[in-house]
């Protein structure tokens, strides 16, 4: 017994030394400051830890099984630490005993039970992984070829197993002690007419009595299945902070201290900060290393991240396992290697490529779907600004740079010309700078300089015309709004577009900001306020929702239409706005028939994250090509709706690189109002 | 060791530009300026051998120009020059590539560098004969149009590769100290990002006067120039049409074109 207590205090020694040596990693990491109040963080992180809600997301089997896991391990946890605490502590010290009587008989019962859970949601998990296959589980990874030695990591196999076997075993051999004590003091009527309030242990010593064993040979088997028992149950508590058991504490913590913005606010470099970005793992804060951690390679980024669905060398979650194997091989000794072993870029094993951090969309996907709050964005960017500092980027992205830094847009055209579309339209349009106006509309780079969005950018106008909305526009004082320049890392000259916006505005007295740009939307809402700019913004899709509520516009024509919607992700997964364009389609009559991603399972369309300014590698799979495949899967399709210009651009061009051209058309919302509500002859149009 | 880089700011035309009121020049209003391209390379050569060099190299950028022109020499210094020098009197104004020449070759007395680079031409004048003037007020040995260089500072030569017509490749050894001129494609410039020139601002540019290089007036400007330019503007449009139909339709116009041209009254 005294040999046991010996083992159990060396167990939580092992178990101490591991939470050190894990916080120790963290705290290498760099300076963060957390805002928002701590009971608020720890009740959301309590919120989703007991409902499980956002495990049981897009994988409701896998949640239910998680939670039996959960439960039954949480209840079993506790029942054997109230165990200890009676026997070594309360009765010795003040003689207090409570496992007696009735409670003992329904704690048991309970126990009993929550052991059927645990060993039920394990076999269940054993069930996925064996027999299902999910691809999410598939550890191989896009960014390495086979023969890497980091290609499939069976060492991750290896330990998701003896996980669930070491749990699987401990909760079984728990009841066999039981049976095994059952058959033991058969003979006391305290212990054996009371059995069935453990069920499964009465089950089991029935049937090993009827096999033939004897009160000794329970008593035996019980002694030698009590030290197994323990002893691994020793032996889980202290591999805790070395293996993916932690997750249990990672997880709750990085939940804990969830960044509800943090793909749609990045951070900001600090003054103080010489240089821009990640180099050396040392260079993400500590929060970032214990995102790495909390990740319990569910593969649900895997799953839905676009540019590991049409073959591009990234998976968000295997940018976070490699981070994480780089982390605990440098950060967990001793001392911290010289910074020349520390840097993060690379291709050899823990090292991210710079393919791999290009090939992202920043479309929030993975971010969105994590269930631990794993915050995949904010890695990426991070580490893309260091690519950016160095000009390690493909050509055409540097050429476009310095084209938005020369001009104030993307497509190299003079700022004279910005406000170019405004050409030919039957009316004025006010200039903001000049004069005091309801709404200022931001018209963005693509809604102003591409030929096909500025067809529908004058149908904006005039339909705002006709709504009698008191709008202007900045014209050349606009810049592009940097939302894309900010996600391709160069914060630099994000800095500059903000500040210029930010200033333009200032000078324009208006009560709210409308864009047809979801990224120009992202951007002035989530971000411009870190640089001054507080307005009240709205996409275009709510602000005409309200202007047919109010009234304003009325639909003289119904469209009969079936037609889908796209999401674009900085409406949709960004900022929530699923409702409002939904709700247009249907005052317009269209039948909405919805994709399988939709809403926050939005399939961007890959042109985020200024991939727009990449070209996709030849011959493979685009983003936006695989989006239309889904689309041209819908029966009857009339209209693929989009509310953003990047899509209008990425789908059309997809529509007939597929070959779908013909089968339907790819339209933007405003031109299915501008269908629905005939233009006015132009003697039609108040002056 | 030390490498000195002529650069220079050139100017883009805006859409609807309007010529200056001399009639010489486009109006500076109507200019997007921004560092000459050939001269972007001709920097990075420079900052590559700087960075593969066992020996300490400094780089210096050096422009002729007024105040705007430190735009350009910060994004130099964001990519690498050590430190930039600006040479600048209201006397230089209206000075051709020969008086430019002449102030460089100042600076690159008073400098005393092992190596000049320049651009093999800027992307707006289009002289292409700054680079080779300099070397001929130095007189120094001098090369155009280089395409691919070996050279390690403080050595006595350098080899370098000239792209020649016919896809021929002219391989030349030359005595330093040189002037090369430099051409697009023999290497790939790196990026200034913002933050960098941000971070460059905070450098020094140091601002060299006329009489600092022992230079006139008489020198520079129009006084100190072999041409002078007497006219920008733009030609009439040429009249070129496309003609449709058929073949015989087409024929039929060509003929009654070529009638009119002819002065025939058909």
């Amino acid at each position: 017994m005294r040999l046991f207590y010996l083992l159990g205090y060396a167990a939580i020694a092992v178990f101490g030394y591991g939470v050190y040596v894990q916080i120790r990693k963290y705290r290498r990491g760099a300076a963060l400051k957390l805002d928002g109040s701590f009971q608020a963080r720890l009740g959301d992180m309590i919120g989703k830890v007991l409902s499980h809600r956002t495990i049981a997301r897009r994988d409701p089997a896998a949640g239910a099984a998680h939670r039996l896991i959960f439960y039954g391990f949480a209840l079993l946890f506790i029942g054997t630490s109230t165990i200890t605490l009676q026997y070594d502590i309360l009765d010795p010290l003040f003689g207090i005993r409570f496992w007696h009587g009735k409670f003992y008989l329904v704690f048991s019962l309970v126990l009993d039970v929550a052991g059927v859970a645990l060993v039920g949601g394990l076999v269940y998990m054993m069930y996925r992984r064996r027999w299902l296959r999910l691809p999410k589980l598939d550890y191989a990874r896009p960014d390495r070829a086979p023969g890497d030695p980091d290609f499939d990591r069976p060492q991750y196999r290896r330990e998701d197993w003896a996980f669930l076997w070491i749990l699987v075993v401990i909760g079984c051999t728990g009841y066999l002690l039981e049976a095994a004590r059952l058959v033991w003091l058969q003979a006391r009527p305290d212990v054996w007419d009371t059995r069935w309030w453990s069920p499964v242990g009465a089950l089991i010593a029935e049937a090993c009595r009827a096999l033939g064993m004897t009160e000794h040979g329970g008593a035996l088997l019980r002694h030698g299945l009590w030290w197994f028992h323990g002893l691994i149950a020793l032996a889980f508590i202290a591999l805790i902070p070395f293996t993916k058991v932690k997750h249990i504490f990672t997880s709750a913590a990085s939940l804990m201290v969830r960044d509800p913005q943090a793909a749609q606010r990045l951070p900001r470099i600090p003054e103080s900060q010489a240089q821009a970005g990640v180099a050396k793992i040392t260079d993400f804060n500590w929060k970032q290393l214990l995102n790495l951690d909390a990740c319990t390679k569910c593969g649900r980024c895997h799953e839905a991240c676009p540019a590991r669905a049409v073959g591009a060398p990234l998976s968000p979650r295997d940018v976070i396992l490699s981070l994480r194997d780089f982390a605990k091989a440098t950060l967990e000794s001793g001392a911290i290697p010289e910074a020349a072993e520390l840097d993060v870029h690379g291709k050899a094993p823990g090292q991210v490529a710079q393919e791999t951090l290009w090939s992202c969309r920043t479309c929030m996907a993975c971010v969105e779907i994590c269930p631990v709050a794993v915050e995949h964005v904010p890695v990426i960017v991070q580490m893309r600004r260091k690519l950016v500092e160095d000009g390690a980027m493909d050509p055409l992205l540097t050429k476009t740079l310095q084209t938005i830094h020369k001009t104030g847009n993307s497509f190299g055209e003079s700022k004279r010309k910005r406000a170019a579309w405004t050409k030919g339209l039957p009316f004025p349009i006010k200039d903001a700078r000049k004069e005091p106006v309801d709404v200022l509309w931001f018209v963005g780079d693509y809604a102003s300089f591409d030929p096909r969005n500025q067809k529908v950018t004058r149908t904006f106008a005039a339909l705002l015309h006709e709504a009698g909305v008191d709008f202007g526009i900045l014209f050349e004082s606009e810049s592009n709004a940097g939302n894309d320049v900010r996600r391709v890392g160069e914060e630099g000259l994000y800095e500059v577009l903000a500040n210029a916006n930010v200033a333009a505005m200032a000078g324009a007295s208006f009560k709210t900001v409308v864009t047809t740009d979801p990224h120009s939307y992202n951007t002035i809402r989530n971000e411009y306020p870190d640089f001054g700019g507080r307005y009240e913004i709205q996409h275009y899709t709510s602000f005409v929702k309200q202007l047919f509520a109010d009234g304003k516009l009325r639909v003289t024509s119904p469209l009969t239409y079936r037609a889908t919607f796209h999401d674009p992700c900085h409406l949709g997964r960004f900022n929530k706005g699923y409702e409002a364009p939904r709700d247009v389609l249907k005052f317009l009559g269209c039948e909405l028939v919805e994709m399988g991603r939709s809403r926050a399972n939005s399939f961007c369309c890959g042109a985020g994250g200024g991939r727009i300014w990449i070209p996709d590698p030849i011959g493979s799979e685009k983003p936006a090509q695989n989006r239309i495949k889904e689309a041209a899967a819908i029966p009857d399709l009339d209209v693929y709706v989009v509310s953003c210009p990047k899509d209008l651009t990425m789908f059309e061009d997809a529509l007939k690189t597929t070959g779908n051209e013909g089968k339907f058309v790819v339209k933007e919302l405003i031109e299915l109002i501008r269908e629905a509500i005939p233009v006015h002859r132009p003697e039609e149009v108040p002056a | 060791m030390k490498i000195l880089v002529a650069v220079k700011q050139v100017a883009a035309l805006d859409e609807d530009f309007e010529f200056r009121g001399d009639g010489r020049d486009v109006d500076p209003d109507f200019f997007i300026r921004d560092l000459n391209e050939w001269d972007d390379f001709s920097l990075e050569e420079a900052v590559k051998i700087k960075e593969a060099s066992s020996t300490p190299v400094d780089v210096v950028a050096v422009s002729v120009g007024p105040d705007d022109v430190d735009e350009v020499l910060r994004k130099c210094l964001a990519k690498g020059a050590d430190r930039a020098v600006r040479v600048w009197d209201d006397a230089i104004e209206g000075s051709d590539p020969i008086a430019i020449a002449r102030v460089l070759a100042a600076v690159a007395k008073h400098e005393a560098p092992d190596m000049v680079f320049a651009g093999v031409q800027s992307s707006d004048q289009s002289f292409a004969s700054t680079g080779i003037a300099t070397a001929a007020f130095l007189d120094w040995p001098h090369a155009a149009v280089v395409s691919e260089l070996n050279y390690a500072p403080g050595a006595k030569t350098a080899v370098f590769r000239r792209e020649l017509e016919g896809g021929l490749l002219h391989e030349v050894e030359i005595q330093c100290p040189a002037v090369l001129t430099i051409q697009l494609g023999i290497n790939r410039p790196r990026y200034a990002s913002l933050r960098s020139i941000k971070q460059a601002a905070a450098k020094p540019i140091e601002v060299l006067s006329l009489a600092d290089l022992s230079l006139s007036a008489a020198d520079v400007g129009e006084a100190g120039s072999a041409s002078r330019v007497r006219r920008m503007y733009m030609p009439d449009k040429g009249r070129a049409q496309l003609i449709e139909g058929d073949a015989a339709a087409q024929a039929e116009r060509l003929a009654a074109i070529i009638r009119e041209f002819k002065g025939d009254s058909a």
